[in-house]
């Protein structure tokens, strides 16, 4: 099982614009949120406006008796025990969206507001609120590592250690998440904003008590999740009860501030981090006690020591701790970007500490083959060899260059696919996948052509149906690989079965048929692929296939350099350019994959220097649950930025979505000291910090 | 938004009848870009609102030889275009978005109320709002007032309002008894002279036009804005500064600071460093100085002290060139 | 939903209403239940739920709107438009910008009522036919979209800018789309369209 060699591919690894691009780009991709059925309903939710409450009663008389509401419930709580503010409470289904906000208003509720703590270091306090009643507020905590730390400190000549905070990051997905249930007797079919079309299914069914095979999940398109569309919503069960008791279709599409409040996060990190080496270079020992915060939920983990595994003593401790606030859900490398933020500012101290360059130092200790042609790469394109001291520039603009690298290890599996060839030449290729703005529609209709000798144009790809072969969600960048070998796996045999049917006419075996060009090749005859199709008479072709080894793997390296300028009279910091190295293994399209990319380096950067959750500490809610002051990277925010995509393909398909935007934030950050000689160790640095940390 | 009912007047006569008494009862619409926002989140539920944009007299640019009468209703985009003002075109394009500056209007970006997240939370009961306490003394108050705040701190979100003082602007108000004038530096109000709003409008005035004085010359104007992101964003700190220069010597000065008080707030100590002076680098620095003389920040915005201080510096900096 | 109740309403009629006309602006742009606006006697309040007729895409459209309904309301949730998203409704995003008498402006923060006797273009109104508008070609070209949900907004802005400004600099592309957020991170081949969109246009090379 392997892939055709690069040089002959015909489809795959080109610069193909996405199949959907047109719909996308004249309004006609209907996302969940715009559809539109005949008597249609619109729903809302109550939540609950404290951080901390018992709800005691929740009165919906005035609800019911408002003209055109057509359903309410009133336990979407599961216990009555509220513990963020932005919990949901109630629902309630109408006949335009303003009349379902006018009932919320009439909802009457009885809460006893209980203590709560919305801050990390107020949560950790001796006595601090507790989040749940029956334990504190700091997990027990874990511990990873390896070796002798402290004898490697004692041995230890120069030692670093510095504390690095990171903040809480919303997805903010364009569309919010929210779902359309629409009942056929007892058939429910769910159109729903996700990048889990099976996975939203399983937990409908289990939360509804409903056989899967009555639930069918859609979605043909969807805008934005980066991890926190991965299962089903509490507000997609609620859609479908408002449906049932309404007797209509409902439509309930979050608003952006329950969106900021309720959907997930990236989780808050306080890390404090211990280096020792040699004086020669050597790295001797590495300590971490992290903590991090993801609301009422754990798994606030950080990534330590990163990519410096070869570090023959370190240990990680890890403890979450809960606050009164929206749990954390999966964010485009969890725990990944936090680690990477802090690592390599501290590995970019103790190099300056040994008198050692950062790029020298980092070539010494990463141990990655891959890496070590990244580093030197985007390197030469950066003009690393131009960096100044740090600190040195003349005038309020000062100017530096910093790096930080990428690790991602996951790989794909468990994927099925069907595709189907008609008399006429139709083919078409189904796969219960989904494409969260990624290009697996087109890269899944690529891989059947280019393997059917077809163009790209010839396939229908079906996906984003839970009532297709299965697949799994699209989340840790595990589509490519999961869907790419399923999808090779069934053209392969589509391809032999249509070769079995040529092979006759033109005189040789099935396995000397070769196609290419949109026709079926013997050897010296060839018959048009629609001529082929058309022996099928009144048959249709189906083949099945699935997931299978050789053509995928998983971990990708990959590196980043910036270069920022900093102007010290305002605190702006602006990065310029930003060369980011990328391998992927085998790269199956090179325009998506290097949208990804920039994708993903923006988000690092918006993380790096703008995103911020605030939570006001008196009233333990979120302040800019908006765009206005949840502030995300714009136009005029936007690097240059380079690309340098590293082929591999004798390693297969491996995903790409996450490893880039990791290391953008340490890069920007390891600029920033370059330019002003003085360290930002705490996300966003935001020109107050910056000017704090320049003035005192 | 709550269920409100809808006019389009024609004319001016029909407006202080149809706005009423009472805050409240009415709300006024021009571009929509601050009203909507408000209604959306149930900060105010109006029984009326009334369209301005039907009334053509609030329309207009007029070059009265003496200098402009720019009608209320003049967009942002509009402003941009007025070169023969630097100050103003650079206040105005440095407002917002491309989007709200073709709908925002001159009166409306005066009117606007405050941008402070307790002041845009429908669920905090702040001082402006009626309530009990100012959140942003205790709380986030990152963007607040670092200069003459109190009871309330926020700032005033304006960019044309500071342009306009350093302009010497005068506006027209039309109520009940008919037309009045009064200087831009008397319409604002602060935090203890009127709580509940930011300008002397009753329930039932409007602004109609602002008058700017035709420049002397010599004159050199600059506005120079700090935000965190370069669009939408409002300002962390800005700086009007309209300098009358005799040949190398300032005549007269006019400097005023938005983004940091309650209202476009004038600073007459720093002006007083420059006038009868040539522009140098020990005065203007003397003037960054004395500018932030009396700055009372609230443990969240101490960073406003040293941004405020490097603007006026900078902006003088660029006016001396 | 009432049947347009004024069939006989011309497009010539609503630009009629743009700017100018008093009386007339505001009479053309009825429909039929409860809102005449009488000259003489100074305006009649409009409540309720009535039909208006709006110029979307050059042709009248009845719309059943009330006096909050937001003109992006009004497109998709009455006209099946919906290239216009709703993703913040607070005019901070351009998700939903359409023009309005040739500017870029956002339907969310517009009244419905108050888009009458204006004409409106949204992102369905650019293609001829199959044919995309070459501002939508390039985007798709250089792929300056991913999940797209921001692209309807960027493609309308993007059609501003270079309705007003056909041979943009750089700097004036990044403003030109400046209120438009895109969480996926395409700025980059945002502008490269726009820049390669301009150079068809003026017929460069």
């Amino acid at each position: 099982m392997a892939w055709k060699p690069l040089n002959e591919m015909q489809v795959l690894s080109q610069r193909r614009p996405r199949l959907e691009a047109p719909l996308k780009v004249s309004g006609q991709a209907k996302y969940t949120y715009d559809l539109q059925l005949d008597g249609l309903l619109y729903g809302a939710l109550l939540t609950c406006p404290y951080p901390a409450a018992l709800v005691l009663r929740i009165n919906e008389s005035k609800v019911r008796r408002l003209p055109g509401v057509r359903a309410v419930l009133t336990d979407a709580h599961p216990t009555g025990t509220a513990r963020y503010a932005g919990e949901y409470l109630a629902a309630v289904a109408a006949i335009s969206p303003q009349i379902a906000l006018d009932a919320l208003e009439l909802f009457e509720v009885e809460y006893e507001v209980r203590p709560f703590v919305v801050d990390l270091d107020a949560a950790m306090e001796e006595g601090a609120p507790r989040v749940f009643a029956e334990r504190g507020n700091i997990t027990d905590s874990e511990t990873d590592g390896s070796g002798d730390v402290e004898a490697g400190f004692a041995a230890a000549e120069v030692i670093v250690e510095a504390e690095f905070r990171t903040q809480v990051q919303t997805h903010s997905s364009l569309e919010t998440h929210g779902s359309v249930a629409v009942w056929e007797g007892d058939l429910l079919t769910i159109y729903d904003s996700t990048q889990a079309v099976n996975g939203v299914r399983e937990g409908v069914a289990q939360t509804l008590e409903l056989p899967a095979d009555q639930v069918r999940v859609i979605c043909q398109h969807m805008g934005g999740g980066f991890g926190s569309k991965l299962w089903a919503g509490r507000y997609t069960a609620i859609a479908a009860r408002l449906a049932k008791a309404a007797g209509a279709p409902v439509k309930l599409m979050l608003s952006r501030r329950d969106e900021h409040l309720s959907t997930g996060n990236r989780p808050s990190s306080l890390q404090k981090l211990r280096l020792g080496a040699k004086r020669d270079g050597t790295l001797v020992a590495f300590s971490a006690t992290t903590w991090g915060s993801a609301g009422i939920a754990g798994g606030a983990g950080v990534a330590l020591p990163y990519v410096y595994t070869g570090l023959p003593a370190w240990k990680h401790t890890h403890a979450d701790v809960y606050t009164n606030a929206g749990e954390a859900r999966p964010f485009r490398a969890p725990g990944s970007p936090q680690g990477c933020f802090s690592m390599e500012q501290l590995m970019d101290e103790m190099a300056e500490k040994l008198g050692i360059d950062p790029l020298e130092f980092r070539l010494r200790h990463d141990a990655n083959p891959v890496r070590q042609h990244e580093w030197r790469l985007g390197a030469e394109r950066i003009g690393w060899s131009k960096r100044q001291p740090s600190g040195s520039g003349k005038g309020p603009l000062k100017r530096g260059l910093g790096l930080g690298a990428s690790l991602w290890q996951v790989g794909g599996g468990g994927s099925r696919a069907e595709i189907k060839v008609f008399a006429d030449g139709a083919v078409e290729l189904r796969i219960g996948t989904q494409d969260i703005g990624t290009g697996t529609r087109t890269i899944v209709a690529a891989i059947a052509a280019e393997e059917l000798g077809l163009p790209i144009g010839a396939i229908r790809p079906l996906i984003g149906d839970s009532d297709y072969p299965y697949s799994g969600g699209s989340g840790g960048s595990t589509t490519a690989p999961s869907v790419a070998p399923a999808v090779q796996n069934t053209a392969e045999k589509a391809r032999q079965q249509v070769a079995e049917l040529a092979a006759p006419h033109l005189g040789v075996a099935p396995e000397q048929v070769r196609f290419a060009g949109g026709r079926v090749h013997g050897t010296g005859k060839s018959l048009s692929w629609r001529e082929v199709c058309g022996l099928l008479g009144a048959q249709v072709l189906s083949a099945s296939g699935q997931w299978v080894e050789g053509l995928s793997s998983s971990g990708v390296a990959g590196c980043q350099f910036a270069e920022v300028e900093v102007d010290v009279d305002t605190g702006r910091v602006q990065v310029l350019r930003v060369v980011a190295v990328a391998d992927c293994g085998l790269i199956l399209d090179r325009l998506t994959t290097e949208s990804q990319i920039n994708g993903g380096v923006i988000q690092g950067l918006s993380y790096a220097l703008f995103e911020e959750r605030f939570m006001d500490p008196a009233t333990g809610t979120m302040v800019n649950p908006e765009f206005e002051n949840y502030k995300i990277a714009g136009a005029f925010e936007t690097p240059q930025i380079e690309v340098l995509l590293f082929d591999e393909a004798e390693r297969g398909v491996i995903g790409v979505g996450e490893p880039p935007t990791i290391p953008t934030a340490a890069a920007i950050a390891n600029a920033v000291y370059n330019a002003i000689g003085v360290r930002l160790r705490q996300l966003p640095m935001t020109p107050d910090r910056v000017l704090q940390a320049l003035y005192g | 938004m709550n269920d409100f009912e809808y006019l389009e007047p024609t004319r001016l006569e029909d407006l202080p009848g149809l706005l009423g008494k009472r805050w409240g009862q009415s709300a006024v619409l021009a571009g929509g870009t601050d009203l909507l926002d408000q209604l959306k989140e149930r900060l105010i539920q109006p029984e009326r609102v009334v369209n301005l944009k039907r009334i053509e007299v609030l329309r207009g640019i007029k070059d009265t030889g003496t200098g402009l009468e720019i009608g209320a209703l003049t967009t942002i985009a509009q402003l941009e275009k007025l070169a023969q003002y630097p100050v103003l075109a650079q206040a105005a394009s440095s407002i917002a978005t491309p989007q709200l500056r073709n709908m925002g209007t001159l009166g409306g970006n005066l009117c606007q109320r405050p941008r402070c997240w307790y002041f845009r939370g429908r669920q905090y009961p702040c001082l402006k709002k009626g309530g009990h306490k100012c959140y942003a003394v205790e709380g986030l108050n990152k963007y607040n007032a670092i200069l003459n705040g109190g009871p309330s701190f926020i700032v005033h979100p304006s960019d044309a309002a500071p342009a306009l003082c350093a302009l010497g602007a005068s506006l027209e108000i039309y109520g009940p008894g008919g037309r009045r004038e009064v200087p831009i530096e008397s319409f604002f109000q602060l935090p203890d002279e009127n709580l509940r709003r930011e300008n002397l409008l009753q329930p039932d005035e409007v602004l109609t036009r602002v008058r700017v004085p035709a420049l002397s010359p010599g004159t050199r104007s600059t506005y120079l804005k700090f935000r965190e992101k370069q669009s939408l964003d409002f300002a962390l700190s800005s700086v009007a500064a309209v300098l009358v220069m005799d040949g190398k010597k300032v005549e007269s000065a006019r400097l005023v600071l938005g983004g940091v008080a309650p209202i476009p707030y004038r600073v007459p100590r720093a002006e007083a460093e420059l006038e009868g002076k040539a522009l140098s680098a020990a005065s203007i620095a003397k003037a960054a100085e004395v500018a932030v003389e009396g700055a009372q920040p609230l443990g969240g915005n101490d960073f406003k002290v040293p941004l405020t201080r490097n603007l006026m510096r900078r902006a003088l900096e660029t006016l001396a060139a | 939903m009432a049947d347009d109740p004024n069939p006989g309403i011309s497009r010539r009629g609503f630009l009629k209403g743009v700017g100018g006309g008093l009386l007339g602006s505001a009479a053309l742009g009825e429909g039929l239940i409860g809102a005449q606006v009488a000259a003489a006697a100074g305006p009649e309040a409009i409540r309720g739920l009535q039909t208006i007729q709006l110029s979307i895409n050059g042709a009248a459209r009845p719309v059943l709107v009330e006096p909050r309904t937001t003109l992006l309301a009004a497109l998709r949730d009455q006209l099946q438009l919906t290239g216009a998203k709703e993703v913040c409704d607070r005019g901070q995003c351009g998700a939903c910008t359409v023009l309005v008498d040739g500017e870029a402006v956002l339907a969310c923060m517009i009244l419905a009522l108050d888009a009458r006797g204006h004409e409106i273009i949204t992102v369905e109104g650019l293609a001829q036919g199959e044919q995309l508008s070459p501002v939508q070609q390039a985007f798709v070209e250089h792929d300056a979209l991913m999940c797209g949900f921001c692209t309807p907004g960027l493609v309308m802005a993007s059609t501003a800018l270079l309705r007003h400004n056909p041979s943009p600099t750089a700097e004036e592309i990044r403003l030109g789309v400046s209120g438009n957020l895109c969480r996926c991170g395409t700025y980059p081949k945002v502008f490269a369209a726009v820049e390669d969109a301009a150079r068809r246009m003026t017929g460069g090379g």
